[in-house]
């Protein structure tokens, strides 16, 4: 039988783990520039320039 | 390299570098407005013009740097040998197709004696090494990872039958030009001082060593090794100065393209290419920049 306080622990660890993921995820994998420029007006945009690494 | 150099100008980065992997996906969001410019096959650039797309090529990304690659221990050991292989070009609207063809005729041979297939840049080397094709008529770094990791071999570089030969272009959105055209200037005369800059005299290879590792690292996510490979073996496998459009270039690939059957009619070069920016970026010097300096200018 798991105890409520042992409860709160577990559910405190999966909340911290998925806080911390989430986190990590949007420092890393969210390009934060172009979320941004994408809500400027467009006259204050900057161009989006697409390139694949070919020369 | 623009974006990189220019960080550290005064006006800081002033354009977004978006990374796609194929030119297919490049070319819908360009039609889609997502993108309001790319770099892209010159004939892409003029079918999507023909087909009536709102986009005029501006400026050159870089003179030659495309090969057919066989394999080392293959088959294939001479031109002749090419015939009915199966050959990866990067799409049927690609200058690396029309090298092909060029190629072909001068060799008295045509299109079908071989089966060209059409496939995404950065798969071709895996299936050159795993035998899934017999050669690969692709832009650097492709032809330098084959060659670098020992499997494949360079048939013929692109200049051999085609001299000046021009791969990608830099294409715009044509609203983007009628409302920021100082913004299309910015951008191409920073490609042009890109491009003086890799071409400084004696400060070429070490200025090539210098982008091929900020490149590698932080905009095509390839190891550095391999860039420096494509940009200094030899010095001018790529080139990237001159960069304007110039007519007589666009005319050859707007015949070639007619007579390979992906454009029904020709296209005046004025319909697609637009000189004005490449005439303001005409006195453009290179960046004065070196590697870990702060600033540049």
């Amino acid at each position: 039988m798991i105890e409520i306080k042992d409860a709160r622990k577990i559910t405190f660890a999966i909340a911290t783990w998925i806080a911390a993921i989430t986190a990590a995820h949007l420092a890393l994998n969210v390009n934060w520039s172009v979320l941004m420029n994408d809500r400027l007006p467009e006259a204050k945009r900057k161009l989006n320039v697409a390139y694949i690494p070919v020369t | 390299m623009t974006d990189y150099i220019s960080a550290y100008s005064q006006s800081g980065h002033l354009f977004i570098p978006r990374l796609f992997q194929g030119f297919p996906e490049i070319k819908e969001a360009l039609m889609s407005g997502r993108m309001q410019a790319a770099f892209m096959v010159a004939p892409m650039a003029i079918a999507l013009r023909a087909q009536g797309v709102p986009v005029k090529i501006v400026y050159l990304g870089h003179r030659y740097g495309s090969a057919v690659v066989v394999r080392k221990d293959g088959p294939v050991k001479t031109f002749a040998g090419l015939r009915g292989r199966v050959v990866a070009i990067p799409s049927r609207f690609s200058d690396e197709r029309l090298i092909l063809f060029r190629a072909l005729a001068a060799n008295g041979m045509s299109a079908k004696d071989v089966h060209m297939i059409e496939m995404a840049p950065p798969d071709v080397a895996g299936a050159l090494a795993a035998g899934a094709i017999d050669a690969f008529s692709m832009g650097e770094p492709f032809p330098s990872q084959a060659e670098s990791a020992g499997f494949g071999r360079v048939l013929f570089h692109a200049r051999q039958y085609w001299p000046d030969y021009i791969s990608c272009v830099l294409v715009v959105r044509q609203d983007v030009i009628d409302h920021k055209p100082e913004a299309v200037q910015v951008l191409v005369d920073g490609i042009a001082r890109s491009g003086l800059w890799l071409e400084e005299k004696e400060r070429a290879r070490q200025h090539r060593e210098h982008a091929a590792d900020f490149v590698g690292r932080y905009y095509y996510r390839q190891d550095p090794k391999l860039l420096r490979w494509a940009l200094l073996n030899p010095i001018d496998r790529v080139k990237y100065e001159p960069l304007s459009p110039r007519r007589a270039d666009f005319e050859l690939i707007v015949r070639l393209m007619v007579q390979t059957g992906v454009l029904d009619h020709p296209i005046p070069f004025e319909a697609f290419v637009d000189t004005r920016f490449a005439e303001g970026a005409r006195t453009m010097t290179p960046w004065h920049y070196e590697a870990g300096d702060s600033k540049a200018w």
